[in-house]
Formats: structure tokens, sequence, C-alpha cells
């Protein structure tokens, strides 16, 4: 596993600076909302990797409540820290993006809205992880992962479902959607690049969650045998 | 808050929050790994 995750860190860290470089001085400027339309290239996919963070979460949800694993709960409490931070990438971008362009850093529509949604509910579930003691944590958590990932959808679907402020889906939007193909290059390879470091973080992390409960298991084991003696 | 300033506002906020939470996460495990050595130790 090792001999395959360091090349990929390094593969991903060439992505990065790839895909900012294009980003930053490759793609074209766009018309109307000249050079912080470039804003687009980290913001979308930071929620788009925050969505599949949030995926894997669900996933590994299902598959602890199912069969109880210690590693589906680790990779459920990984992915969603990195979800998060992904997801809050997106809240602190897209105001930043916001404020030039409509003049105002926040409005309460449905995009907005059911994206700080989402940030809160997978919040709560690190909190509930954090600091819920008692045998029924890792169970909580994973119910409230799989009703929580019902937020996901509606996210995705809220400026198809509502006329909103935020702007309509660019992709896959209808006949009046779409990018340009030169932005579309470079977006992809900022999807790319992005997703790439939610695995990474997301590795990274599970790894860490598997040793936090090694150690955890080994003090409960000292403190059995000290008060054995 | 104009475009220009906007845009590099954006990109430095997200490779703070990437940086950061990389960092955090490399001191997490340097904790848990002293944690290990001291319960071999102990142990």
């Amino acid at each position: 596993m090792k001999s395959v995750f360091i090349p990929f860190v390094v593969l991903t860290v060439g992505l990065l600076a790839f895909s900012t470089y294009q980003a930053l001085f490759v793609a074209p400027t766009e018309q109307t909302m000249g050079e912080v339309q470039r804003i687009f290239y980290y913001h979308v996919p930071s929620a788009w990797t925050a969505g599949v963070c949030f995926f894997v979460n669900f996933l590994a949800s299902v598959l602890y409540l199912w069969k109880r694993n210690a590693a589906s709960d680790a990779l459920a409490a990984a992915s969603a820290e990195v979800g998060v931070m992904f997801c809050t990438v997106v809240l602190i971008t897209g105001p930043i993006w916001a404020r030039p362009v409509w003049g105002i850093w926040w409005t309460w529509d449905a995009r907005l809205t059911t994206t700080l949604v989402l940030w809160l509910i997978y919040v709560s579930y690190l909190v509930l992880r954090r600091f819920s003691s008692g045998g029924q944590t890792q169970v909580l958590a994973a119910a409230l992962a799989v009703f929580g990932f019902v937020d996901v959808p509606i996210v995705y679907m809220s400026i198809r479902w509502f006329r909103t402020q935020h702007p309509s889906p660019v992709m896959g939007g209808g006949e009046n959607s779409g990018l340009d193909p030169a932005m579309l290059y470079v977006f992809f390879w900022n999807l790319l690049s992005f997703t790439c470091v939610g695995i990474v973080l997301m590795v990274i992390r599970y790894r860490l969650q598997m040793l936090e409960e090694k150690v955890e298991a080994a003090h409960v084991t000292a403190a059995l045998q000290g008060g054995a003696r | 808050m104009t475009g220009p300033v906007a845009l590099k506002a954006a990109y430095i906020v997200t490779w703070v929050i990437l940086l950061g939470y990389l960092g955090s996460l490399l001191q997490r495990f340097r904790r848990i790994r002293e944690e290990m050595n001291d319960l071999k130790r102990k142990g």
C-alpha cells in the first residue's frame, strides 16, 4: 500500500501545481466577471470533493451499521472530516466571489442555505464523535451520517428546483448552459487534482484514526492489567 | 473588494485551509506515535 501511496502523493502535488497554473494563467478570462471568475476553478472542485467525501462517509456508515467493523467506522470518520474541510473552502471562497459580482457577501438562497446546513450536519457529526462517550457513539454517528447525506442531493438539485441568486448549473443545466472548451479543459484538471487531494487526505486521516483506536485499546489493556495487579 | 483582490484572497484562503489541515494531521500523527512509544516503553 505504501509503495502506491507515496507516488500518488507526488502525482497529486504535481497535478495541483499544474492545475493551479492552468487556472490562473492559461484559462481564458471570462467576459462578464473578469479575473474573479477564476475562483470557479477552486470553488466548484472543492464542492465536488466535499460531495465525494460525504458519499464515502455515507457508504462507510451503511457498511458499519451492517458489519460493525472498525475499518468502515474509521473511514467514515476520515471522510467526514476531510469533507467538512472542503465544504469550509466552498463556504469561504463563495462569499469572496459573491462580493465583487453580486455586491453582497451572503444571501439566504436555496444553494447557499442548503450548503451551510450540510456543513452544520457534518460538523455536528464530528462533534458527536468527539464528545459523546459510551459504547453507542459509532452507531449514533453512522445513523446521523446516513440521514445527513440526504442533504447532498438537495444541495446539488437546489439550483435546478429553485430560482436562486446562485447561478444556474454550468454543466448539464439545459440548452443555454455550458463552458468554453478551453475553460472546460482547465476545470477538469482542477476537478481531478482536488479529487486526488481529497483521496490523499482521507487516506492519511484513516491511518491516523486506526492508530488512535490502537492506542486507545492499548491504554484500556494497560489500565485493566494495572487494576488486576 | 475588487476582482483581482478577491481572486488572490480565495486562492490564498484555500491553500491556508488545505495546508493548515495537513499540518494538523501530521501533528496528530507525531503525538500518537509518541504515545505509542511511551506505551511500548511502559509495557
